[in-house]
């Protein structure tokens, strides 16, 4: 691979000081300058080598497996195809020098014609790169010609680079909404929809039962994320952001905003992770010593209060940065207006600015709605296991994400209905976010026309 | 003058039912501005009290050996530079692949891109991955880096990979920002002395635009130097008691081991994760702050 | 005859001394500065009730600053601090104790670009007598809706579409809402703010009526960039250059007789 880039370099080199001879001894002006005719030249030695490589890395395993198996030696190998590829693996590892010692004495046979056959294909693969570098670099090297338009060739690869870069973002939507649809989709050959989705019992077995519910209602989940997210959460969010942000763009002296705006914002800066043993160390305890101030026998020390607090104080931002942006964007004109009928600060803010700057604040708080279902470990560290369907704050409940992590840690084959439900799972939160997402931004695009 | 429309006693401003309601009035006037200013203070004392707690738990733990240990079994014989390492190696992966991928993007659709259908939907996939939950990105790594691909477990590759596809769009979208800042007469005036359109874009556009551009990446980098779920998907959930060799190798990253440590029922455990969690503030907080200069010092006005 | 006051007399450059007309707010050698810019330099005037009051002068030269010390919504400004003296039927309206509220809405405001609230047209007009709290019942608050719609001549137009938002009106039509709003708390004084300069001429021409219809229960006072306007619809006339008051006096004066040559030079269009 190295000898590839170190010959592009030469490449380059040679193209730009052809191209500089060719300039002078020539009268007319040359199209391209001479940098860009030994990139020209560079490209044209390094892409055909390095997509030549690529493809045959793919086609020269099964080259050599092939040429393995055909060795007298591979014979005697036992005709169980886990047990084949795993000898097969170690004794390529050994070859290839990454393992040391050989657990299965049948793999140490197998290492000379391994190590054979890789070397000899390897070398087949090196030698045809390096030609292939060198084609291309005669090739390109030959065209170098004052009036040969090496800028626009370079210049559309390069535009062919940034298209593909924006295309990656696709290509990643596509990556989720196809792997998520895929193994959803083998999940719920395992479990029916209906099951899983209305379904009232979360006890998720790895031995499934055919014909009888199986533990995978996922409802409970559903519940806890709401409780958890959109309604613990949302109570301490939305006052405390909203009050914030008429404070600091009606009250607050400049400097004041000046410094609280960033400091709130430090408050979205903080990793989740921090939150989640925040909750779990501080709050927990704190909530279920209030529990038992209040008279419950044996309050759970992971609570559905201590993860929606914690969670609420994280999305505070969210709300506030909404809703500032919004209160702004409402003209002072309609502000000096009501003043100047005598209405106080307050009255101006209650009725006249908030209901003018509401679908801003709506898009902020569907936003933040968005996040905190979507969190993972502040829940994970302090809300628990137990798929519960109570009200009651103060009790364990669980989220979709938390049996996401629950679901896929742990040493699972990656078949099984368990490890299958969290992709269903994944697909479920990826859609609702989704949606809140469009709204959101539906509402908030609306709400800016209207004032521009 | 309409004298039918008869005049309605005028508003008498000096009767007891006025003045009291007024005086309601005003008094509601500072119990709204009194509860602005109350949830001000006590979201700024949650953030306080949060920091505090957590400087007051680790600061004992924090030591040399804290910082060049790695992971073991004992509270006494921790230490977070196993974690660290994992963490740079990671940084650099997603960093390698989101930034270019990033602002090459930005470039495109802010510079080159025709008003077609396949640039919206480019645009709506790019607003969308940005609010996308972390972990579905966790996801996402194990169907494909693993399943599919068979990359190592574990491994920087594959977490700074998945990270990368989640901090893409940050860096897309505050590339955007940035690039729509400069102005046209930069460009016709490159134009105007015969450069190409990439040379307009890469010799005179993308230097102005360029703080703008690192500002966003910072943050964006900051914020997956915290992000814990999507790599736990990847596998980084096994005890590691080695600084990781390489970007294949094995190894975890500093939230990861904060949350492993906090699963230990050892009391002693509580310094060690408090300290870990001290130092990784302190790097988000550099992080931020060097955001924050950069955007101070070379920001533009135009 | 009344013995013209000491206070008339210690007026600057008054034309004609008002006799039988009552003095509803007088203002005296009132100052204005933003930060330390003086805005506004020793200016004294009389407004009466009855009376349509102009301020003329080229763009910039404090009109509307001195128009809004009237109110107090200079206020809403930090930076902007207020020198002299100002009565409301003998008060000192900048009186700590003096109740920025009930001023402002015995002291209406009229602004240059209608703005409207983004409610209903009922909501618009009722929202100064809900927040007063000057009815009782919904019939009554129907009722005063109905008058000061009515007042404002936009009545027949809007009276089956109450409950369609204000900001759907046409420019004139929203501007003589902000008129109904702003009469719908029964002020004393109306200020307003080059009322009309965002209107097409039809709708200046019916606003203009309104004014001097309104001007038999309200005091009122007109900034405006537009001399003929002042000339139609004034019967007295300030002349604002620079932040002091040049001459003040009868419109007729004013525009027929000026006695100070910038007055003149202005007129006659030597500068605008």
């Amino acid at each position: 691979m190295l000898l590839i880039f170190g010959l592009g370099l030469i490449a380059w080199m040679a193209g730009r000081g052809r191209a500089r001879t060719l300039a002078l001894a020539a009268s007319v002006r040359p199209h391209s300058l001479p940098t860009q005719h030994g990139w020209y030249v560079a490209l044209w030695t390094i892409a055909p080598a390095l997509l030549f490589l690529a493809v045959w890395s793919q086609v020269s395993n099964g080259l050599i497996d092939a040429s393995v198996m055909a060795d007298p030696a591979a014979q005697s190998l036992s005709t169980d195809l886990m047990n084949r590829d795993s000898i097969l693996g170690e004794a390529r590892s050994l070859a290839d020098g990454s393992l040391e010692a050989a657990f299965n004495p049948a793999a140490e046979a197998l290492v000379k014609p391994y190590a054979t056959a890789i070397r000899f294909y390897g070398s087949i693969g090196a030698v045809a790169a390096m030609l292939l570098a060198f084609a291309g670099a005669a090739y390109s090297w030959t065209r170098i010609r004052p009036k040969f338009r090496a800028r626009t060739r370079v210049e559309r690869v390069v535009m062919g680079a940034l298209l593909g870069a924006s295309m990656i973002a696709i290509l990643t939507t596509f990556g989720i909404v196809a792997s998520l649809l895929y193994e959803s989709g083998r999940f719920f050959s395992m479990i029916s929809p209906g099951e899983f989705l209305f379904g009232l019992k979360w006890s998720p077995q790895a031995e499934l039962v055919a014909g009888q519910e199986n533990g995978f209602g996922a409802i409970p989940l559903f519940w806890g994320t709401i409780f958890i997210g959109a309604i613990i959460a949302m109570i301490v969010a939305i006052p405390l952001g909203l009050m914030s942000a008429i404070y600091l763009t009606q009250y607050a002296a400049a400097t004041t905003r000046k410094w609280m705006k960033p400091t709130l914002e430090m408050l979205a800066g903080v990793p989740t992770v921090v939150y989640g043993y925040f909750a779990a160390l501080t709050v927990a305890p704190m909530v279920r010593d209030f529990a038992v101030i209040l008279g419950m026998e044996n309050p759970s020390s992971e609570s559905a209060l201590a993860a929606g607090l914690v969670m609420g104080i994280m999305i505070i931002p969210f709300v506030s940065s909404m809703a500032d942006d919004s209160i702004a964007a409402v003209p002072q004109a309609m502000r000096d207006g009501s003043l100047a009928m005598g209405a106080t600060k307050s009255e101006t803010i209650r009725r006249v600015l908030i209901p003018a700057a509401l679908p801003g604040i709506v898009g902020g708080v569907l936003l933040a709605v968005s996040r905190a279902i979507g969190e993972t470990m502040i829940v994970v560290m302090a809300a628990g296991l137990a798929a519960n369907m109570t009200a009651n704050p103060f009790a364990s409940v669980t989220t979709v994400t938390t049996q996401i992590v629950q679901l896929l840690t742990g040493d699972q084959e990656f078949d099984s209905a368990k490890t299958l439900a969290a992709f269903a799972l994944g697909l479920v939160l990826f859609i609702v976010t989704l949606l809140l997402n469009i709204v959101a931004l539906r509402v908030v695009k609306k709400y800016r026309e209207a004032y521009e | 003058m309409n004298s039918e429309l008869a005049a309605r006693a005028p508003t008498n401003w000096v009767s007891t039912e006025m003045t009291s309601r007024i005086a309601k009035r005003y008094a509601a006037e500072r119990r709204f501005r009194l509860i602005g200013l109350f949830a001000v203070s006590l979201s700024a004392a949650f953030l306080a009290f949060l920091l505090y707690s957590m400087l007051a738990k680790g600061f004992a733990g924090l030591s040399l050996s804290f910082l060049t240990n790695s992971d073991a079994t004992e509270a006494s014989e921790v230490g977070i530079w196993g974690a660290f390492k994992g963490s740079l190696l990671t940084m650099i992966v997603t960093l390698g692949l989101a930034f270019p991928i990033g602002v090459l993007s930005a470039v495109y659709l802010e510079e080159y891109a025709p008003r077609n259908r396949w640039t919206d939907m480019i645009e709506v996939s790019i607003n969308n991955l940005a609010a996308v939950p972390s972990i579905i990105f966790g996801l996402l790594g194990l169907a494909v880096f693993l399943n599919f691909m068979n990359l190592p477990r574990s491994a920087p590759l594959v977490g700074g990979m998945t990270l990368a596809l989640m901090t893409m769009p940050v860096i897309v979208i505050s590339g955007r920002n940035a690039i729509k800042s400069v102005p046209p007469s930069i460009r016709d005036a490159a134009l105007g002395v015969g450069a190409s359109r990439v040379q307009v874009v890469f010799h005179h556009v993308l230097p102005l635009a360029l703080p703008g551009i690192l500002t966003g990446t910072i943050i964006g980098m900051a914020r997956a130097l915290g992000e814990t779920a999507p790599l736990l998907m990847i596998g980084m959930r096994a005890f590691i008691a080695t600084p990781p060799t390489g970007i294949t190798a094995p190894s975890s990253v500093l939230p990861v081991q904060i949350f492993l440590w906090s699963d230990e029922v050892d009391r002693a455990f509580i310094e060690k994760t408090s300290a870990a969690i001290i130092v990784l503030l302190v790097f988000l907080l550099a992080m931020n702050g060097l955001a924050i200069y950069l955007r101070n010092r070379f920001e533009q006005h135009w | 005859m009344a013995l013209p006051s000491i206070s008339a007399i210690a007026l600057n450059n008054i034309g004609k001394i008002m006799t039988d007309n009552s003095l509803k707010m007088t203002a005296r050698d009132v100052s204005v500065w933003y930060g330390d810019k003086q805005a506004i330099n020793n200016v004294s005037i009389d407004i009466a009730t009855e009376h349509v009051t102009a301020f003329i002068g080229p763009s910039g030269c404090g009109k509307s600053t001195f128009l809004r010390t009237l109110n107090r919504m200079n206020d809403t400004i930090a930076s902007c601090k207020v020198g002299g003296k100002i009565e409301l039927d003998g008060s000192d309206i900048y009186d700590p104790k003096m109740d920025v509220v009930q001023l402002r809405a015995r002291v209406g405001m009229v602004f240059q670009k209608p703005n409207p609230f983004p409610k209903s047209i009922y909501e618009n007009v009722a929202y100064g007598p809900r927040i007063h709290g000057l009815t009782k019942t919904k019939a009554e608050l129907d009722a005063l809706v109905e008058k000061y719609l009515t007042r404002a001549g936009l009545w027949n137009e809007v009276k089956d579409r109450l409950h369609e938002s204000g900001t759907a009106l046409s420019g004139g039509q929203q501007q003589r809402l902000c008129i109904a709003r702003a009469i719908a708390v029964s002020p004393e004084v109306i200020l307003m703010d080059e009322p009309c300069s965002a209107l097409d001429p039809i709708a200046t021409a019916k606003i203009e009526e309104l004014i001097d219809e309104l001007r038999g229960r309200y005091a009122i006072v007109m900034v405006t960039h537009n001399m003929q306007q002042a000339a139609r619809v004034s019967q007295r006339t300030a002349f604002f250059h620079l932040g002091t008051m040049v001459e003040y006096g009868a419109t007729s004066e004013i525009f027929q007789n000026p006695r100070e040559t910038q007055t003149k030079d202005y007129i006659t269009g030597r500068y605008g």
